[in-house]
């Protein structure tokens, strides 16, 4: 028999205190949804299981107590720290569950300049962390949108990436190591080392599980020198994305990283760039970084690859600095176009996912054209492709509706999974896959056993074996 | 009885909050229209605030006077350069009639963006060819923001002119009532065409977004294009600045902050209070 709310709120406040248990009605309404329900949230629409408590753990060992105590009750728990996540992942699907909040593990534990490596706790944001480094000269290297607002432990439980990565790599190539605890009440430490091949690297268990197989606690992530004096911007426009992507390509294999490296279709284009690109024009552009040395060979490097390609016209870099100081949003920033979307009802929602350089305009083409001839009320449908490797690269699909005789609560089920649908079975017939960097959540967790085919078996036995009881954030990547 | 049409004039200006610093070092340096344009040449270009909010007042009092069976066409018009390309095919798209005014080039005429008298001509010539019976307008808009065009071109075209509008509605036949900000508290008014309104904080403040197949159907329609002459309007002879520029100043937005030093809350809470608290509720 489940235990009652009451009992849940009892048993909870015997593990972590009484002060460390929010009962308040708007606090549980507003954590049992994450930006995936973003519309409902503007209007304030709920339709989410409320939880039945939040938690607010102050360290590992309360954390194993809460997570103890929920297996031996069969109480639901999910894993939540700045809220962020955009696919359902933060959401409680089933009624009575428990919200273990990170935020007030919020400490920077240590940031060690000699050893490049800076260790917080879970509830740290981003921003405050690159902050703190900064005064080092030092920057993490990771810059997902959501970086003012974002913390730690859900960005490595995400596997994120950032707006750099094609330099500084995705977060599972800046996590050194890590703390979680299990919900058999393990606490498990993950040493600080550079390099190991003793086993399996068991980091890859946690970085991504997303609150589904454990909570992590304190991660350990690299850090790399800031030169923001030798940023360089190029940019030109195109008419194709097919063009587009070869170009990006030919910059991978030749071995260059720029920090950012990215084309836009002209759809995306036009909501950035239209001060200097045509209607039907696509935008590549990069950034360089780093010691000036290194920079300013991945330029001249970058500019003789696309100057053999004379159909990429050349654009002056102010154009292209101008738009990457504007690139992360802030909380006035998440108002306005909370503001936006209130007035107009016009949504606007992204599906990001990666193939290889084979596949990937054929997703892209086949993705868009079918979006546009099957759902309503699209008024932008484009993307772009921001996150690129020696051998593929991700599309950002990036695309608006106006919400038309249909209340917030209807609008997943009449606009956003129909499109996630179209998007995740293009990208699946051809080999690619259905989520680059933002998660399975539970908006793409029916099509898990489609991305992992065979494999799922090893994902599947992860689950079994960790959590064993199912507690650990119900839906999330293993469908209900 | 014949449809009401209602004309918004609107401006596209640049992001002033996207300027690099060095940018704007360039725009407080800068000597006129042409080298002000260069300094701003490389953030994206966006509605006037209150331009924007008149254009979807327009809509709305469309779509309320459809729902009493009254015909209203719109018709959209901006004085300026190519640069408006992309928020004419946008106001298209939602059922303006377009139309732009190329002011041609600054040195001909000295630049109208510190110019609202050659302006309020401009607009209201191009109102009259429109054939607007009532004509919209934002309050202001940057960078002179000088707030008297409204005013101008009603003078030019002989109508009344109700400032700082933040509703409209139907009124019966073809009237309007206008709500509008009269000492920070609102008054409603019955107006009759002819009339200027000028926009000001509306509630509403956005445009809504056509759609892409409402794009699609309107692709081929071109956008009236009228220089001055066309529409009898002679910059040359028109009044100087109404006043001398003065260097601008970018809004600094940093945020100030101070982390309290303590090895606990409670050492915090300490310093927190004795080093900056205090001495505030002292003051109380």
């Amino acid at each position: 028999m489940s235990l009652s709310r009451e009992a849940i709120v009892e048993g909870l406040r015997g593990v972590v205190g009484p002060d460390a248990v929010i009962t308040d009605e708007r606090v549980l309404v507003e954590s049992s949804v994450d930006n995936f329900r973003k519309l409902q949230n503007i209007f304030d629409v709920h339709t989410m299981p409320v939880p039945a408590a939040v938690a607010l753990p102050k360290n590992a060992e309360q954390v194993a107590g809460i997570l103890t105590w929920a297996a031996h009750n069969d109480v639901t728990v999910i894993p939540r720290t700045g809220g962020t996540a955009t696919e359902g992942g933060l959401e409680s699907a089933v009624p009575d569950s428990v919200i273990i909040d990170g935020s007030a593990m919020n400490q920077i534990v240590s940031v060690d300049p000699y050893n490049m490596q800076a260790t917080v706790q879970c509830g740290v944001p981003l921003q405050a962390l690159e902050d703190h480094v900064r005064e080092h000269g030092l920057t993490t290297g990771h810059s997902p949108q959501s970086k003012p607002v974002a913390h730690l432990g859900g960005l490595v439980a995400t596997r994120s990436i950032g707006q750099f990565s094609t330099l500084y790599g995705g977060i599972e190539d800046m996590v050194v190591g890590l703390e979680a605890v299990f919900p058999g009440g393990e606490i498990c430490r993950i040493k600080n080392v550079p390099r190991r091949a003793a086993g399996p690297d068991i980091r890859h268990i946690v970085i991504g599980n997303e609150g589904a197989l454990c909570f992590i606690t304190e991660v350990t992530v690299k850090l790399f020198p800031y030169f923001p004096e030798n940023n360089r911007f190029l940019g030109w426009t195109l008419k194709d994305m097919a063009l587009g992507f070869e170009v990006l390509r030919e910059v991978m294999v030749n071995g260059y990283k720029p920090s950012v490296a990215r084309v836009y279709d002209p759809g995306d284009a036009g909501l950035h760039f239209s001060h200097f690109a045509a209607a039907d024009d696509c935008v590549l552009l990069f950034m360089a970084e780093g010691a000036e040395g290194i920079s300013k060979a991945t330029a001249d490097g970058i500019q003789a690859i696309v100057d053999k390609h004379p159909d990429c016209t050349q654009v002056p870099s102010e154009y292209i600095e101008t738009w990457f100081n504007d690139l992360c949003w802030d909380a006035s920033k998440i108002t306005a176009e909370d503001e936006r979307i209130r007035q107009t009802h016009n949504v606007n929602r992204t599906t990001e996912i990666s193939a290889d350089w084979s596949s990937i305009n054929d997703i892209y083409q086949a993705a868009k054209a079918r979006i546009l001839d099957e759902i309503p009320d699209i008024t932008m449908m484009g993307g772009h492709s921001s996150h690129s490797y020696i051998n593929g690269t991700n599309m950002y699909f990036n695309y608006f509706f106006n919400v038309v005789g249909v209340g917030p609560e209807q609008e997943t089920e009449k606009y956003y999974l129909p499109i996630i649908s179209i998007i995740c079975e293009e990208t699946l017939k051809r080999g690619g896959s259905i989520v680059h960097h933002h998660g399975m959540g539970k908006a793409r967790a029916p099509w898990v056993k489609d991305e992992y085919g065979s494999s799922y078996y090893m994902l599947e036995t992860l689950k079994t074996a960790f959590d064993p009881k199912g507690i650990m954030n119900k839906g999330t990547i293993f469908p209900i | 009885m014949s449809a009401m049409r209602i004309a918004v004039g609107f401006k596209v200006t640049p992001d002033y909050d996207a300027l690099r610093p060095a940018d704007w070092a360039r725009l407080a340096a800068a000597d006129g229209d042409a080298e002000r344009a260069e300094a701003v040449r490389y953030v994206r270009r966006v509605f006037g605030v209150f331009d924007e909010a008149a254009l979807e007042l327009a809509l709305r009092l469309r779509d309320a006077r459809a729902e009493l069976g009254l015909e209203t066409g719109l018709a959209a018009f901006t004085v300026g350069g190519p640069e408006a390309g992309p928020f004419l095919a946008t106001l298209q798209a939602l059922g303006f009639e377009t139309a732009r005014v190329d002011p041609g080039p600054a040195g001909e005429h000295g630049g109208l963006d510190f110019a609202p008298a050659a302006t309020a001509a401009l607009v209201a010539a191009c109102a009259q060819r429109l054939g607007g019976d009532v004509l919209l307008l934002g309050t202001r808009c940057g960078p002179g923001e000088s707030g008297v065009v409204p005013f101008l071109a009603a003078e030019v075209l002989a109508t009344p002119c109700v400032t700082e509008v933040t509703a409209l509605e139907p009124a019966g036949g073809e009237r309007l009532r206008a709500t509008f900000s009269a000492d920070e508290s609102p008054v409603r008014a019955t107006v009759t065409p002819p009339c200027v309104l000028a926009v000001g904080n509306a509630v509403v403040s956005l445009l809504r977004v056509p759609t892409l197949k409402d794009r699609l159907a309107v692709r081929e329609v071109p956008v009236a294009e009228y220089t001055p002459a066309d529409l009898g309007v002679d910059l040359t002879g028109a009044p100087g600045h109404a006043a001398a520029p003065t260097p601008l100043e970018p809004v600094d937005r940093s945020r100030a902050g101070l982390v309290v030093p303590g090895a606990t809350p409670v050492d915090k809470a300490r310093a927190l209070y004795e080093d900056h608290l205090g001495a505030r509720l002292e003051h109380l």
